[in-house]
């Protein structure tokens, strides 16, 4: 099984209990009122039901691996080729082949099969690691709009994100974020005036 | 109809609005330009910067973004081979191979003469449906409007793609999402775990920022950057004989396009799709096709061009949006304190015809922009990714604080950033998730009211035969491609082309 199809299914189990959880919940804030019409709980408790019941559907439909269908543009172009990989799933289309489609733009990248490479000649694994790097980088940058400010924190953010997680020179990363900051802070503090946070600096 | 048009230019042919008519198609060829930033994610990223103009002048400029985006897909679907636009994906087939014999000038420009052909085709049709269709919806009652908006949920559902019980899973979220805070009608405050900032609902600006740019930031950060490949610019004129061919699938994609653009949720990469396959089955140069044929990129130009135009009927007709993208411009309806639905026409005649003459304006503005400048406009993608999605990150997160100058605001676009991560690499539906949420109040709305009018009985559903026909379309929508795929695969003449069928591909495993 594929880290894809184990997200997919822990999806659809952790919307199930969701579903579930608001229909209690839309229970307790009264599904009908007097006279038998809809109260408030209506609605949550019939959207909760219905996430619940077709997330458990899913749930089936992922159990039994018919998640490989064709798509619908595929059936229209007859284009249906696939590729089978070790994984032992058809999980993509013929890499670098301009007549490959999807609904999506992700046919043109190659599927991950765990070691292909960018054009940056970066892995799968080195990707992950950035898109956890990043996040955590987002969520940093967050805390320290409370202390330097919102613009300071995010031209940072920039900063890094292009010096150390893409390997950009520090240069240009310099001239481009505090260009992006410039930008930003003619649009939204000077000319929408947006009141930006200062944090405990208050400089900008 | 002359009065709305004269009403119409007279309001959108001020210095204002001509002004951001232009900034709104120029941004939108750049954002459909670009890989990895569409004109969803787009519109939603500017909502921000809109607030402070009039909803006429917001409005236009919001959707020539919508429309500017179908041109600029093109340019990179052709150059290098990477859509920038979902619509603009089959555009790749035909248009890169063109542009490797050396006519990318010529796919360029059939492509900006095409969609300028299917756009004007689409708007005269967008503007003698949409005013007799709001005139009908004025006539429903609460009743039918749960019907329609049943029908337009369901349509969203069956188009999306991937498994039905996904889209529907996810329309269901979208509509328990909008339930948080408290409900027009009730005094209860819903799901919102003593948190004050959630009293008044979840806002709908940060779940679309969320979702769609720091969603896709996140999803592209882990696919890695495609190798760019560069083509030569020769040939930039189109020979007459091109034209000559490609007139018939310009109209054939416009028709298409039109049809499939008006079902809620259909949009316009179905109609693309749609486009090339019906093209490559009639075109006299069947052979051709994927070679580089010049058809092959008229007819989904065109097509996709049409549907998005075709999909501000029902937004704004019904006040069902018909896309992800109108999805997001119908949100920034209610932001201006607009209310969406058949209404429009009647109260807001000046930004109603203001909006529909303005997308002529922007389409001509289009046409001019691209014949010539296409190769500028394709120096944008020298711009490396890895400064690119810093800054749109910067960009989402202030623009959602700039709404209610609120941090809460920029949480809740991290946390709708990752749940559209997740939901991009598990190949969950959005689109389905975007409508429950728009239409979670006015479908409490109508549920409320028509369980009035039934004395708490669902069953008058079924005593107007408005909402009875919609219904019976909603099933049909639900039931009928399925059995239409089975009849089509077990009738297909090519057994080598037919899909595999699930024992099949079990034995091969």
């Amino acid at each position: 099984m594929t880290v894809a199809q184990r997200g997919g299914l822990i999806a659809s189990v952790v919307l199930a209990v969701l579903g579930v959880a608001a229909v209690v919940g839309g229970i307790g804030y009264g599904v009908t009122v007097e006279g038998g019409e809809i109260g408030p709980g209506f609605l949550p408790a019939f959207s909760g039901g219905l996430v619940a019941l077709f997330a458990l559907l899913d749930l089936v439909g992922r159990l039994r691996r018919r998640t490989d269908l064709p798509t619908q543009a595929e059936l229209i172009l007859d284009t249906v080729e696939p590729v089978r990989t070790g994984h032992g799933g058809v999980i993509g289309y013929t890499p670098g082949d301009p007549g490959a489609v999807s609904t999506g733009t992700e046919a043109f990248h190659v599927p991950d099969t765990g070691d292909d490479l960018d054009i940056f000649g970066r892995t799968q694994k080195q990707r992950n690691r950035m898109l956890a790097v990043v996040l955590g980088l987002v969520v940093v940058a967050l805390i320290a709009v409370q202390l330097v400010g919102f613009l300071i924190a995010f031209v940072l953010l920039i900063f890094v994100i292009a010096v150390v997680v893409e390997g950009r020179k520090v240069l240009p990363a310099a001239i481009v974020s505090v260009a992006a900051g410039a930008v930003t802070y003619a649009i939204f503090v000077a000319l929408l005036r947006v009141p930006l946070p200062q944090g405990l600096l208050g400089i900008i | 109809m002359i009065d709305n048009l004269i009403l119409g230019f007279s309001t959108a042919f001020t210095a204002e609005n001509l002004l951001w008519c232009f900034i709104g198609v120029l941004l939108g060829t750049v954002i459909g330009l670009m890989p990895g930033l569409g004109s969803t994610t787009g519109v939603a990223i500017l909502i921000p910067l809109t607030l402070t103009l009039e909803p006429v002048t917001a409005l236009i400029m919001l959707a020539g973004i919508y429309y500017g985006a179908q041109y600029g897909g093109t340019i990179t679907s052709v150059l290098i081979s990477t859509p920038g636009e979902a619509a603009s994906v089959v555009t790749t087939l035909d248009g890169y191979q063109m542009a490797k014999n050396g006519k990318a000038g010529s796919a360029l420009a059939i492509s900006a003469i095409g969609s300028f052909v299917a756009a004007i085709i689409s708007l005269a049709l967008l503007m003698a449906l949409a005013p007799p269709l709001a005139d009908l919806a004025l006539n429903f009652g609460p009743v039918e409007n749960l019907a329609i908006m049943i029908l337009g949920l369901i349509i969203v559902v069956s188009f999306a793609g991937g498994a039905l019980s996904r889209g529907l899973m996810m329309a269901a979220a979208g509509l328990l999402i909008s339930t948080v805070g408290v409900a027009t009608g009730f005094s209860d405050a819903r799901f919102t775990f003593g948190n004050i900032n959630l009293l008044g609902g979840i806002p709908f600006i940060e779940v679309m920022i969320g979702l769609f740019a720091i969603g896709e930031v996140l999803h592209q950060i882990r696919m890695g950057a495609d190798a760019p490949i560069r083509t030569r610019f020769r040939d930039m004129v189109i020979s007459r004989s091109e034209l000559k061919r490609s007139a018939g699938p310009i109209l054939r994609g416009s028709g298409i396009g039109f049809v499939l653009g008006i079902l809620p949720g259909a949009g316009s990469t179905l109609a693309s799709f749609m486009a090339y396959g019906i093209e490559k089955r009639v075109s006299p140069r069947k052979a051709m096709f994927g070679k580089g044929a010049i058809e092959g990129v008229a007819a989904p130009e065109s097509a996709n061009n049409a549907a998005a135009n075709a999909n501000f009927v029902p937004t704004l007709a019904l006040g069902i949006p018909g896309g992800g993208t109108t999805a997001v411009l119908l949100g920034a309806f209610t932001i201006y304190g607009l209310q969406p639905g058949p209404r429009l026409f009647e109260t807001q005649p000046t930004l109603i015809w203001g909006l529909l003459v303005s997308f002529f304006i922007g389409n001509v503005m289009l046409l001019v922009l691209n014949l010539p400048l296409a190769p500028v406009f394709a120096q944008m993608l020298r711009i490396p990714y890895g400064y690119l999605y810093p800054i749109i990150l910067l960009t989402s997160f202030v623009g959602a604080y700039s709404v209610s100058n609120n941090m809460f605001s920029v949480l809740l676009v991290l946390i709708f950033g990752i749940i559209g991560w997740i939901m991009k690499e598990l190949d969950l539906p959005m689109a389905p998730l975007v409508l429950g949420l728009v239409l979670g109040p006015l479908f409490e709305k109508a549920l409320v009211q028509t369980s009035a009018l039934g004395q708490g009985s669902f069953l008058i559903l079924l005593q107007s035969p408005i909402s009875v026909v919609v219904l019976l379309f909603a099933v049909a929508l639900m039931v009928g491609p399925k059995i239409a795929a089975r009849v089509a695969v077990r009738r297909s003449p090519r057994p080598t082309r037919t899909p595999i069928s699930d024992d099949e591909r079990e034995d091969a495993r």
